[in-house]
């Protein structure tokens, strides 16, 4: 049996610890915010935090999580920080088709974790993982920017 | 209230960056059972035996059989040729034979390794090239193709070559362009109240009842389809949600689950649809100083194994053909090519990129064999308003490219920067100039669509109803705010669905750039006249789509004006090109777009920054290959697609220009956006290395080629 | 084909299951996971068993020794690497262009050379600064360069009691250096070619000179014999002898798709390299 914490609560799963993440979440816990977006860990979609850490859910199986922290999308959004970044999506503009959208969010919250006043090139660099082919991105960097501006001491 | 300049936040964005919008994938039904497609592993041939093993109690193969006698075997798109089930042989590597159905994903895959099918295999012919060859004898006809069609005016071609002083030749080429919208294709099929009803990320969902219901003998009314929130669509969800729709409806007439189909990734990749490879042959007469005298244009799309909807593709890649630019005559010759390769069908742009990349390169390579700088070359063929139009109609508008010329200009410096940066230097800048005509092509409008709208009231609500979808280019938003601005009253007061056929009219496919243009125009008009019945509890108004009178179009000659209001564009990039390693650096983009008037200037801003982007892409790192029926490129980590940190931040611009049929004076977007980067990439490209390039994509490897 | 998939608690355990059983250790899963997988809502498939070690703290951590060499543990990611103080340049440098940020917090260096991909990132540089391998199973430690240890692509020496224990780089250094990545794209990019080189030069003398290349064969390449004609120069016969360790070099890497681009542009870097090396005041990193 596998035992790890997802947004504060502790899980326990019985099955194969080959089983991906993602479908431990989506399909057992139910929690479909986390988006699959490829299935091999380059497109960023079903990024979730790791004892605060931004991975792809999508590559890791859930016998490598045993006694980790896990945070998705519902674990963040109704937190101050959570609230702050998706109120910010919203303004700038960042939001197309939205697929991409809740794993852009985990990885903005990774970066504004270790760097609560980044530049522009580090907000690049922080969601260079997380593929959007909507929006060219411009949108969601100002995006973040203002998160961390309007944020300022959340972080 | 509300006022359409107002900057506000689109109505979707908190529930998608939440995770509460709903995918077709985050569906869940008790007894839910999974499908997963079986097909054909070989690009042409017989279907010998298909062995199957073992079914499971509860897992069922769906194929051709299932299909009812009052059925037919066919996926109704614009052409009926593409068939639900391949039956007898296969025509392209991916081809659905069968559906396997049941509980376990995991078991569905067991079983379908262990499916045994025997081909007997010919020879397919994969590239244009081999198709006009007849490789492996004709799939189609006599001569492969597949559709084809001329457009032509001003004095005969071969005459005015004749007394040329010179012809420039040249073929520019295309390449495959995978969709990659971060949603993969999905549907579910199930039975409520009776009537099957899918549900589908897709954009037509209209599209979708019309196709598959021919496959059990119904009618469209007797099918239900309820579009899904969709992640991204481009053209890849307009008639390809049929091939997955089609096979679960079969399934759901035997089975009577619901039942849910969700491609994964590498599926995707290797078995969607794709943009039309092209290869534009140019026979250009000019004068002694490098005048155009006529433009002697062939077109030819690799259609693949099924028309589908590629006959309006390439018209609208053949009324493009000439760019921006008014020859004095012209002759332009399409032709969609059949091959063993998975079906072309519709991506953002529809058949215009292609043109519109060869014409802007092919003009960039004349300029440069006289000497004259592009911009200024092309300047001097700029269309204007009331001159003829390649189907001998005319520009209607006002055509205001001089000013979005300066514009751009002004902004990215471009004048003393290509005086400056030498022809060679690995600094280059380049100009494209692009347009795209807004709606379907002439009345068709009228004559095919005749798209309605209802707008209901009830107490202080206001609810739109019709068929257009939201896909995440800002429909939803768009269509609200133009009712709530017209009404004066507060967004939040006005509805809009996800579409469910069996409770909006049909407002025509969420397509051609049309949705904002035509039926943001019909909510336009249906507020106004709402406004007459705001003192009563309940209202209804309904509007239909009239075409504007002394604009003629024959549709069997493809005479007349084609388009009342085109978006155009200007575009400019700037590279820097490593000697080492021929990496592209861009170190700016800058653009300028009339679209007639912004509805929502942060939704355009995104559409602007996306659709330049995905041009970018096209032009340079997404390659996708096809050998001998099979894609080579079967994940994002193969076909790359840009990330953040690929291209620099841009600079844009808009041009007031108001078009007198559209709401608030506004025209399409959505796929003008996409039409010109490409060349502007590849002409600063050029500039940079001193060199010519005839073909999309331009990767470092084939950057190689080209170095001098 | 279900197959048994163990999680010890201790490396010790994780030498014993190995031995006993055969069962391959999966570390971050960026490889494996991916190789195996099935599709959305399917367990990936392994066709051997498997041993999760992502938990083994032994398996952890970046030293510095007294003598200047680090070593590197198996499960160390190419986050940590990328932010270690004290990480020599041409891997750090590496490792910070490997994926994009949740891959490296996921993989490990282990994985990486274990699973032998003639693109992978970290294999590269560590062949350039002669690294070397220490491998373990129940009994005892192995320990050998990792230019031998990966023997092509996909195929290393581990025997199958053994695991990937940790990497050494020995001391070193250099008056230049040179890292290029040319990726499919500027981000989240697997590998198109990749360089890394070094000269020492002493006294107007070349002292050292090492180049690495990879996504050029099925292995990194290094190619002592070309480094030996530069070697013992004088940094004015540079010129003279450049063309015949360019050609040496080329004859040494063998590179099967792209190969023009991938020769010409390895031909490139190198003599851009050493030339403008030769020609520089002070000691730097080239670009």
């Amino acid at each position: 049996m596998i035992e790890f914490k997802l947004n504060g609560k502790l899980v326990r799963f019985e099955g194969n610890p080959l089983t991906r993440l993602i479908d431990v979440i989506r399909e057992d816990l139910d929690l479909t915010g986390t988006k699959e977006g490829c299935g091999e860990g380059e497109c960023g979609a079903c990024s979730v935090l790791r004892n605060g850490k931004l991975v792809t859910s999508c590559i890791i199986p859930v016998g490598a999580v045993a006694g980790d922290e896990i945070i998705t999308i519902e674990g963040l959004r109704d937190t101050p920080q959570g609230q702050c970044i998706i109120d910010a999506f919203a303004e700038g503009g960042a939001v197309q088709c939205g697929f991409c959208i809740p794993g852009m969010v985990m990885a903005a919250q990774a970066l504004l974790l270790v760097n609560s006043d980044p530049d522009e090139d580090e907000v690049r660099a922080a969601i260079s993982g997380n593929i959007c082919r909507c929006t060219g991105y411009d949108l969601i960097v100002d995006s973040i920017l203002l998160a961390a501006k309007k944020g300022k001491g959340l972080w | 209230m509300i006022r359409i300049d107002d900057r506000i936040k689109r109505v979707d964005a908190v529930s998608k960056a939440r995770g509460e919008a709903e995918y077709l994938s985050d569906l869940r039904r008790d007894g839910m059972l999974y499908a997963r497609m079986v097909r054909s592993t070989i690009p042409r041939g017989r279907i010998g035996n298909i062995e199957l093993p073992v079914l499971p109690e509860g897992y069922y193969f769906i194929s051709a059989k299932d299909i009812p006698e009052n059925g037919k075997n066919s996926l109704v798109m614009i052409a009926g040729d593409w068939r639900c089930f391949a039956e007898g042989d296969v025509r392209y590597v991916g081809e659905t034979i069968g559906l396997l159905v049941g509980k376990s994903r995991a078991v569905l895959k067991a079983l379908d390794d262990a499916i045994k099918i025997t081909y007997e295999e010919e020879e397919p012919c994969i590239s244009i090239d081999d198709s006009i060859a007849l490789k492996g004898g004709a799939i189609l006809g006599e001569d492969n193709v597949h559709c084809s069609l001329v457009s032509e005016k001003g004095e005969p071609v071969d005459d005015v070559l004749e007394r040329a002083d010179r012809i420039i030749e040249e073929t520019i080429e295309t390449g495959f362009q995978e969709h990659v919208h971060m949603e993969t294709n999905a549907a579910m099929c199930t039975i409520e109240d009776g009537k099957y009803t899918i549900y589908a990320s897709a954009q037509c969902p209209f599209y979708i009842r019309k196709s598959i219901c021919g496959l059990l003998g119904l009618t469209p009314d007797d099918i239900v389809v309820k579009q899904t929130t969709t992640g991204g669509a481009f053209g890849g969800k307009e008639h390809f949600p049929d091939v997955l729709a089609g096979p679960l409806l079969v399934a759901e007439s035997v089975i009577k689950k619901p039942i849910m189909l969700v491609f994964d990734r590498e599926e995707d990749m290797q078995f969607s649809v794709k943009r039309h490879p092209s290869k534009v042959v140019f026979r250009t007469g000019v004068d002694k100083d490098g005048n155009i005298l006529t433009s002697d244009i062939k077109v030819y799309y690799n259609v693949g194994a099924y028309l589908s909807s590629s006959y309006v593709v390439l018209q609208r890649g053949v009324f493009h053909a000439n760019g921006v630019y008014n020859f004095p005559s012209t002759r332009i010759r399409g032709y969609g090519m059949a091959t063993n390769t998975f079906p072309s069908d519709a991506f953002r742009g529809f058949g215009a990129p292609q043109t519109l990349f060869a014409i802007e390169t092919h003009m960039d390579h004349i300029a440069a064999q006289f000497g004259i700088d592009p911009v200024e070359y092309k300047k001097r063929y700029f269309l204007r308003q009331g001159d003829e139009t390649v189907t001998q109609g005319h520009i209607v508008e006002k055509v205001v490219l001089n000013e979005m010329l300066e514009q751009v200009a002004a902004k990215s410096d471009y004048y003393r920067k290509a005086a400056e940066y030498k022809r060679g230097s690995g600094r280059g800048i380049g100009m494209s100039f692009y347009n795209h005509g807004g709606a379907f092509t002439g009345n068709g409008e009228q004559a095919i669509i005749k798209a309605h709208l209802r707008l209901r009231k009830k107490g202080d609500k206001f609810t739109i109803l019709c068929g257009q979808t939201e896909m995440g280019q800002g429909f939803m938003t768009i269509l609200r705010k133009i009712v709530a601005a017209v009404l004066e009253t507060d967004i939040g007061n006005v509805l809009y669905y996800n579409p469910d056929t069996s409770l909006v009219p049909d407002s025509g496919p969420t397509a051609a750039s049309r949705s904002t243009m035509i039926v943001g125009r019909l909510a336009e008009e249906a507020a106004t006249l709402m406004k007459d019945h705001l003192d009563e509890d309940e209202a209804e108004v309904e509007t239909e789509y009239r075409h504007p009178e002394g604009h003629p179009w024959d549709q069997s000659t493809f005479k007349g004006d084609a388009y009342l209001g085109y978006g155009w564009g200007v575009c400019c990039v700037e590279v820097e090109v490593d000697p080492l390693t021929n990496e592209v650096k861009v170190d700016g983009i800058w653009s300028s777009h009339d679209i007639g008037k912004a509805i929502d200037e942060l939704i355009v801003h995104g559409q602007v920054n996306g659709g330049i982007i995905q041009s970018l892409g096209y032009a340079s790192m997404e390659k996708m290959e096809n050998r001998n029926g099979f894609f080579r490129q079967t994940s994002m980590s193969d076909y790359v697609i840009p990330t953040s940190m690929d291209f620099p931040r841009q600079e844009w611009g808009l041009v007031d220009n108001p078009y007198e049929w559209g709401p608030f004076g506004a025209k399409g977007m959505g796929e003008l956006v996409f039409n010109g980067a490409d060349a502007a990439y590849i002409d600063a490209l050029e500039r940079a290395l001193d060199t010519t390039i005839t073909k999309i994509p331009m990767p470092v490897e084939d950057i190689e080629g080209v170095r001098r | 084909m279900v197959e048994k998939c163990y999680i010890p608690s201790s490396l010790e355990e994780a030498l014993k299951i190995r031995r006993e059983t055969g069962a391959r250790p999966l570390a971050g899963g960026s490889d494996l996971m991916v190789q195996y997988k099935q599709g959305i809502g399917i367990t990936p498939a392994f066709p051997f068993p498997v041993m999760i070690i992502s938990k083994l703290e032994e398996l952890r951590g970046i030293r510095q020794k007294d003598d200047g060499s680090v070593e590197i543990m198996a499960l160390a990611t190419p986050d940590e690497i990328s932010q270690c103080p004290f990480m020599p340049w041409h891997v750090k440098n590496a490792a910070s262009r490997m994926g994009a940020i949740a891959l490296r917090n996921t993989a490990t260096i282990g994985g990486n050379i274990g699973n032998a991909s003639p693109k992978g990132d970290l294999p590269q540089p560590l062949i350039l600064l002669d690294a070397e391998i220490v491998l373990r199973n129940c009994d005892e430690e192995r320990i050998m360069p990792l230019d031998e240890f990966i023997l092509g692509s996909k195929k290393t020496a581990l025997r199958d009691d053994e695991i990937i224990y940790k990497i050494i780089i020995p001391p070193v250094s250099y008056s230049y250096a040179y890292y290029r990545k040319i990726g499919t794209r500027k981000a989240n990019a697997i590998s198109k070619l990749s360089l890394s080189s070094l000269i020492t030069i002493e006294e107007g003398v070349i002292t050292d000179f090492r180049a690495a290349s990879g996504a050029a064969g099925p292995k990194v390449i290094r190619s002592r014999e070309s480094e030996n004609i530069l070697k013992g120069k004088r940094i004015d016969e540079v010129q003279d002898v450049l063309p015949s360790f360019l050609d040496s070099w080329n004859d040494a890497i063998s590179p099967h798709a792209m190969p023009q681009y991938r020769r010409n542009t390895t031909r490139r870097m190198l003599e851009h390299f050493i030339l403008t090396a030769a020609g520089m005041p002070e000691n730097q990193i080239i670009e």
